[in-house]
């Protein structure tokens, strides 16, 4: 116990020496909120991936490789469309985002459809539904030192000591802001993703020569897909992919990582930088999951199989390494949460409705992110059975989002009452839904909760943009928005304050 | 929105939704028996779903860049 927590502090002690170097600027809301946009895309490559794959990629998906088999491989699939989605919106957001001072993804909604309402609807929808995973990914962390501590510490107590590390680490958050969550998410994502994908391929290596376990010893059933007469149902896997890629644009902690980077160009390159990490480190991950599937030991806790197979093949020592990859992906999930969903609050919520400087938002941002972590550090020592239920629910319920943020920044028919509607009616069906036939739905083929209340959304969101004509002053004021797309970003780039249009820095309403 | 994307880029990009969600080209990755490149079948179909996403991201990016479409 002593080396595998010895390593968990080392690692600690780096991370907060790194982030004490790191000067406090609360100079603007917009440094505080997405850290001026001065990142380059080295930076903005880590800090997505360090947000998007979260901890519990090496529990839950290394688990679900471990005991179904190759359909785990759809985290991979969607998580690199999510990129290609990245690629195609970087530069209408990017830009929008420097021309209008845009902070938080409620305010892309608001920009877009020129609501005051809408920017509140979606911060409310985006904060709430992201708790469940906060404190999921709170607990995930005393399943890790409940291991780690080779049977000393409880569950209980292991759960307490993960969220106390966790907590610690979001003063930086708060005292910091976006720099800090992005600066640190490098040194994490180096940690997590390659000296993880690192270890991920040594130990796949000793799986095959040392335990003799190849894809070939493996029981067939771990290489079938749900397909036409299968229980899920033939649609069951498009579904799971098409709301992964589409859905992952919804959290609000991973759509401010376009409003972080220093330019399009580098949105672009950190897109080119990161995906074939990603490549990697997925597939490392999901062929070590599934070769490890193969050990009897795994076969009973297959969420474990990170754990299990690092102590198999290299004692305390590869044991508490795989504590501190885990803790590195971990982190920047849950700070980057905290972080989006304080800016939320100040920005999106207060700042909506009365009129707050600089100092106030921060201020407020900075009680929010503190609330946020006492409120998720206090749900996550609880026994609450139906979290991971509730997660699920509202994963449904946030990718409803979809349809007005990407045919918003795509199209430039819809309007506020189509986006409201469509994401307010999604919303519902997808909870009533979800509750309803929790899994796949079999009368729909398979399709998830979220994939059947996106049609409906999407039908909601283009009748309601072709009923209802755009006046012709709206329809001006989107003709500018889409045509200051086309100007150069060098523009942009030049001026420190956006100005450039003739909505200056002022918020859009209605 | 006007990004400019080659037209190479754009139908990579649609080829790669097609592939990913498809659900016939998996049911038909499911049903066959035979390894491909000594790979299960359902393992090469993620394989190579995998390496078009990233190579066209990667490739697109360094046309961008080098034709100038990117600042």
């Amino acid at each position: 116990m002593l080396i595998t927590f010895g390593m968990i502090f080392v690692f600690f002690l780096a991370l907060v020496a790194l982030l004490q170097s790191i000067k406090v600027d609360d100079s603007s809301f917009s440094t505080y909120a997405v850290g001026n946009r001065s990142f380059g895309a080295n930076f903005q490559a880590m800090s997505f991936l360090n947000t998007w794959y979260p901890g519990a990629m090496f529990t839950a998906f290394g688990g679900m490789a471990a005991a179904s088999g190759v359909i785990s491989f759809y985290v991979l699939s969607y998580s690199l469309l999510t990129v290609m989605l990245m690629y195609l919106m970087a530069k209408t957001v990017w830009i929008w985002g420097k021309a209008f001072d845009l902070k938080t993804q409620p305010d892309l909604f608001a920009l877009r459809f020129n609501s005051k309402h809408i920017r509140t609807i979606a911060a409310i929808i985006g904060i709430i539904s992201g708790i469940p995973w906060l404190v999921l990914g709170m607990q995930a962390l005393g399943e890790m030192f409940k291991y780690l501590s080779l049977g000393a510490l409880s569950f209980s107590h292991s759960v307490i000591l993960g969220v106390v590390v966790i907590a610690i680490r979001q003063v930086w958050t708060v005292r910091i802001g976006m720099r800090g969550v992005v600066i640190s998410d490098y040194f994490q994502g180096v940690v997590a993703y390659i000296f993880g994908t690192l270890m991920l391929i040594g130990l796949t290596l000793w799986l095959i020569y040392a335990k003799e376990i190849t894809f070939s010893t493996l029981d067939a059933a771990k290489f079938s897909l749900p397909s036409i007469g299968s229980k899920e149902g033939p649609l069951y896997l498009f579904s799971l992919m098409l709301t992964g890629a589409l859905g992952g644009w919804c959290w609000p902690y991973i759509f401010v990582r376009l409003f972080t980077a220093d330019g399009v160009k580098s949105l672009k390159k950190s897109a080119a930088l990161a995906i074939p990490l990603s490549m990697i480190f997925g597939i490392a991950l999901l062929v070590f999951g599934m070769l490890g599937g193969g050990l009897s030991e795994v076969k009973e806790h297959p969420n474990e199989v990170w754990f299990i197979v690092s102590q198999l093949a290299g004692g305390p020592i590869l044991l508490g390494l795989s504590g501190v990859i885990l803790l590195a992906a971990s982190m920047g999930h849950i700070d980057g949460n905290i972080q989006a969903t304080g800016a939320q609050i100040a920005n999106d919520l207060l700042g909506n409705y009365f009129k707050l400087d600089t100092r106030q938002l921060i201020i407020i941002s900075k009680l929010g992110m503190l609330s946020l972590t006492v409120l998720s550090s206090w749900l996550a020592c609880l026994e609450l059975p139906a979290l991971f239920s509730l997660a699920v629910l509202a994963y449904q319920g946030i990718i409803q989002l979809a349809v007005p943020q990407f045919l918003g920044i795509f199209w430039r028919r819809g309007n506020q009452y189509a986006a409201i509607c469509s994401m307010t009616i999604g919303f519902i069906v997808a909870v009533l839904l979800e509750l309803t036939y929790p899994g796949s739905i079999s009368w729909a083929y398979g399709l998830t909760s979220g994939a059947v209340a996106l049609v409906v959304n999407l039908a909601v969101y283009v009748s309601l943009s072709l009923l209802i004509p755009l006046s012709s002053q709206e329809k001006a004021r989107i003709a500018d928005l889409f045509s200051v797309i086309d100007r150069s970003e060098k523009l942009y780039k030049a001026n420190k304050s956006s100005t450039l249009t003739r909505y200056g820095n002022e918020k859009l309403t209605s | 929105m006007k990004d400019n994307l080659s037209l190479i880029v754009k139908a990579w990009f649609i080829f790669n939704v097609i592939i990913t969600l498809a659900p016939p080209i998996y049911w038909y990755a499911n049903n066959l028996k035979h390894h491909l490149f000594g790979l299960p079948p359902t393992i090469f179909y993620f394989l190579i779903i995998s390496l078009s996403i990233t190579s066209s991201i990667v490739y697109a990016y360094i046309v961008e860049k080098e034709n100038g479409r990117i600042e």
